[in-house]
C-alpha cells in the first residue's frame, strides 16, 4: 500500500507541439481508487504510463510512497498493470500467466502455486488454470489480466481502459466486480477510462484531463455538482449539461428570447471578461412552465428510455434546420410525456441549479 | 417476395434452398464449366512444374534403377536396386553424408542463432535501421562464386588474411583447406555469412508482428531484456523458427557451390581426401566425372529421401508441440 504523487510531472513527445502531459499535480491517498478520465488524446494514458515507468518523465517527479521513482525502471516500482488488450502471454497457460512475475522474482514454486490458486478462486478462474488465453472468452481473459495483477500484491494497481474490449453488458457487470475487488484488497488504484460513467461509478475521486492539463480532481458528486469549468461541466453527466452562452443583461443572462435570472454580484463577476456569460443547467433540473413564462423551445426529438424520457429541443426562433446540431437544450421529463416533435414548450430552470461560467475564461463563477 | 427488388440478389438470399432431390448432374456440370477458366489460369504453372520438376524427378527415379552412362542415356540396362545397395556400401557415400551432416550443423545452427540475435537488435529503434537491413541482405544477393573465391583467399594457407592475422597474434598458421574440421569450418563460415541476413530479415518480419504490450507487460512483470527475449520473443517466433530450420536444412543437404569452389580449382573431389566432399559434390562426381549417371541418380534420390525424412520429423515435432499447446 502506498500513496502516489505526481509533482509537476510533464511528458513532451519529441517533435510534438505541446506536452502530452503538462505539469500534472496529483496526490493519491493510500488505498484510494482514482480515475483519470478525458477524451482521447488528453494525456490520461500517458500519465498512467509515466507512473508505470513505460514513458519517460521529461520534467517534474513521480513518487510512490516516499520513494521518488521518476527514473526507476518499471520492475523496481512494485506496480501491476492491466492493459486494454490484456497483453496475456499467448504461449503460457492461465496459471503461468498469473505466476510469471512471481517466477521471475524467484518466489518458491509452492508459494506461487498457492497464490495463483487463491487469486483464481477470487476471480472464478479455477477451472481454467491449464488453458491458454486463446481458449478463453473476452471476459475470462480480462479476469486473467486482473489475476496477473493481484497475485503480485503490488503497492499500486494501474488499469488502462481494462473494460473497453468487453461488450456493453459485461462491461457494466465487470465494472462493479473490479470496484468491489479493489475495495476488498484496499490497494491504491489508478484507473484510466474515456467513459465518464465508468469514472463516476468506480472512482473515489475522478481527475478530468484535457489536452494534457488537469481540469479538476474531485469526488464524483462534487464534479457533478460543482464543475470547475465549462469543459468539465459538459464532459461529466449523460446526457451532457446544457450549456448556453448569452449576453449579461439586467437581472440575468439572455437565452433565446428569455432571461435566466442570475444574482447580481455573480453576474457581474461572470461578465467581467467580455460581457458574455455561459450558463449551464442539467437536463433533470428543468421543468415545463406555462406558456410565455420561461425559455421558449421547439421539440425536435423525443427519446423514450422507459425510466425517463429526454426531449431534445431547439431554442425557438434560433436559426434554420441543422441536422448535425439538432438541439440546444435537453430536458429530462416524465417517461410518459405527451410531448411530440415539433411542439413548442416553455422551460424553467429549478432554483439553485444554474451553473454560471465566465464566457471569456470558461471558469466557474459562484 | 412482395418487395420487388431491383436486382435478383436479395431475392436469392431469401429464397429457400432448392429441394435436394432435384437433378444433381446438370448442376455439377455447371460447376465444372464455371471452374474451367480457373483450371486454365493455373495450368501454366502445372505445365512448367510437370516439365521441369515432375518429369525429371520421375525420370531420375527410373534412371537410378539402370546402369546408364552419359554416352548412352537411352540405352541403360536394368539393374533394379543395385545402384542403391552399391551406394549404401560405398565409403564415399558415407563420407559425403557425414560431411554434409557436419557442415550442415556447423552452418545452420550458428546461422540461425546469429540471425535471431541480429533480428532482435534490429527490432529496436535504431538510427539508420533501413540501411542496416539492406546491408544484411547484401550477402544473399552476392553470387556464390564471387563470395566463395573471396573466402578462399581469406582462408588461403600461404597468403590468406586469416593466417596472417593468426601469425600477428603469435598463433601458428592453419592449413584451412587441408584439414577436415578446418575446411568444413571455413565452408560453414561462407554459408553462414551468406544466409544469416536472409534469415534475420524473416525473423525481423515475424518479430514486428508481436504486440508491443507483451513486452511492456513483461517489463512490468520484472523481465530483463534477456528474459523478454526468452519468454516473449522466442515463443512467439516458434513457427517461424521451424520454417527457417526446414529451409536451411534443405539448403544444407543440397550444399554444392561453396565446397565446389572452395578448393579454388572447381574439383568435385572435395579436397585431396574428400574431407569436404558433400552429397551434392559426390553426385556430380559420379555423374559427370565418372559418367555413372545411374549411380548419380541414386544419390540424388537418396538426398531427396534424406530431406523428406528431416522435414517429416520437423513437421511431426511441430504438430506435437502445437497439439500440446492446445
Amino acid at each position: 500500500m502506498a500513496t502516489v504523487t505526481f509533482d509537476q510531472a510533464t511528458r513532451i513527445y519529441p517533435r510534438a507541439e505541446r506536452p502530452a502531459v503538462d505539469a500534472l499535480d496529483l496526490a493519491i491517498a493510500d488505498g484510494e481508487f482514482l480515475v483519470l478520465v478525458g477524451p482521447s488524446g488528453c494525456g490520461k494514458s500517458t500519465s498512467l504510463r509515466m507512473l508505470a515507468g513505460l514513458e519517460e518523465v521529461d520534467a517534474g517527479a513521480v513518487r510512490i510512497g516516499e520513494r521518488d521513482v521518476t527514473d526507476a525502471p518499471p520492475k523496481d516500482r512494485d506496480i501491476a498493470m492491466v492493459f486494454q488488450n490484456y497483453a496475456l502471454y499467448p504461449h503460457m497457460t492461465v496459471g503461468e500467466n498469473m505466476g510469471f512475475a512471481l517466477k521471475l522474482a524467484g518466489v518458491r514454486k509452492s508459494e506461487i502455486a498457492t497464490r495463483v490458486t487463491e487469486a483464481a478462486k477470487i476471480l472464478d478462474l479455477s477451472d481454467y488454470l491449464e488453458r491458454r488465453p486463446k481458449a478463453l472468452s473476452g471476459g475470462q481473459r480480462q479476469r486473467v489480466a486482473m489475476g496477473r495483477a493481484i497475485v503480485r500484491s503490488p503497492q499500486v494497481f494501474l488499469m488502462d481502459e481494462p473494460l473497453s474490449n468487453l461488450d456493453a453488458k459485461l462491461r457494466v457487470q465487470t465494472r462493479t466486480q473490479i470496484a468491489a475487488l479493489v475495495q476488498r484488497l484496499g490497494t491504491t488504484t489508478v484507473y484510466v477510462t474515456h467513459d465518464q460513467v465508468e469514472a463516476m461509478t468506480m472512482g473515489d475521486r475522478v481527475a478530468v484531463l484535457k489536452d494534457g492539463v488537469l481540469q479538476q480532481c474531485d469526488t464524483p458528486g462534487a464534479l457533478y455538482d460543482r464543475p470547475a469549468n465549462v469543459f468539465v461541466a459538459g464532459f461529466i453527466g449523460s446526457p451532457a449539461m446544457n450549456l448556453v452562452t448569452g449576453d449579461a443583461v439586467d437581472g440575468g443572462v439572455r437565452v433565446g428570447s428569455a432571461v435566466l435570472p442570475v444574482p447580481r454580484d455573480q453576474l457581474d463577476r461572470a461578465a467581467a471578461g467580455n460581457g458574455r456569460v455561459t450558463v449551464g443547467f442539467r437536463p433533470e433540473s428543468m421543468h415545463q412552465v406555462g406558456p410565455g413564462e420561461g425559455i421558449p423551445v421547439l421539440v425536435t426529438v423525443v427519446e423514450q428510455l422507459g425510466s425517463d424520457a429526454y426531449l431534445y429541443t431547439k431554442l425557438a426562433g434560433e436559426g434554420a434546420d441543422d441536422v448535425l446540431h439538432p438541439s440546444d437544450v435537453v430536458v429530462r421529463t416524465d417517461p410518459r410525456t405527451a410531448a411530440t416533435a415539433g411542439q413548442q414548450l416553455w422551460l424553467g430552470v429549478r432554483e439553485g441549479a444554474l451553473h454560471v461560467f465566465d464566457a471569456s475564461t470558461s471558469q466557474r463563477v459562484d | 417476395m412482395t418487395l420487388a427488388s431491383d436486382s435478383r440478389r436479395p431475392a436469392l438470399i431469401v429464397e429457400t434452398p432448392a429441394p435436394r432431390n432435384g437433378p444433381a448432374a446438370p448442376r455439377r456440370r455447371t460447376r465444372l464449366t464455371r471452374n474451367r477458366w480457373g483450371y486454365a489460369y493455373v495450368a501454366p504453372f502445372f505445365l512448367v512444374f510437370a516439365a521441369f520438376s515432375l518429369y525429371p524427378f520421375l525420370y531420375t527415379a527410373w534412371v537410378s534403377l539402370h546402369q546408364v552412362n552419359l554416352s548412352n542415356l537411352d540405352g541403360g540396362t536394368w539393374v533394379g536396386l543395385d545402384n542403391y545397395t552399391k551406394l549404401l556400401h560405398s565409403q564415399f557415400f558415407w563420407n559425403a553424408a557425414r560431411n554434409t551432416l557436419t557442415i550442415g550443423i556447423l552452418s545452420t545452427v550458428p546461422q540461425l542463432c546469429m540471425a535471431l540475435g541480429l533480428a532482435h537488435l534490429l527490432n529496436y529503434e535504431l538510427r539508420g535501421r533501413t540501411f542496416l537491413r539492406v546491408v544484411m541482405l547484401m550477402p544473399y544477393a552476392t553470387s556464390i562464386a564471387a563470395a566463395t573465391l573471396v573466402f578462399a583467399q581469406l582462408f588461403g594457407r600461404d597468403y590468406g588474411l586469416i593466417n596472417s592475422l593468426l601469425e600477428v597474434v603469435g598463433l601458428p598458421r592453419i592449413d584451412w583447406e587441408g584439414g577436415t574440421w578446418t575446411s568444413q569450418l571455413a565452408i560453414s563460415a561462407i554459408v553462414t555469412w551468406r544466409w544469416t541476413g536472409y534469415n534475420a530479415l524473416i525473423y525481423l518480419a515475424a518479430m514486428q508482428s508481436i504486440p508491443g504490450e507483451l513486452y511492456e507487460a513483461a517489463e512490468i512483470d520484472g523481465a530483463s531484456r534477456w528474459k523478454q527475449f526468452l519468454h516473449v520473443t522466442i515463443p512467439s517466433l516458434r513457427p517461424t523458427i521451424l520454417f527457417t530450420v526446414v529451409v536451411s536444412t534443405i539448403g544444407a543437404v543440397q550444399l554444392f557451390g561453396e565446397p565446389l569452389l572452395f578448393g579454388g580449382r572447381g574439383t568435385t573431389t572435395g579436397g585431396t581426401s574428400g574431407q569436404y566432399q558433400t552429397l551434392g559434390l559426390l553426385m556430380y562426381q559420379q555423374g559427370w566425372s565418372n559418367f555413372h549417371i545411374g549411380q548419380a541418380a541414386a544419390t540424388a534420390w537418396a538426398m531427396f529421401l534424406i530431406i523428406v525424412l528431416i522435414v517429416g520429423i520437423n513437421a511431426l515435432v511441430g504438430r506435437l508441440r502445437s497439439r500440446n499447446d492446445r
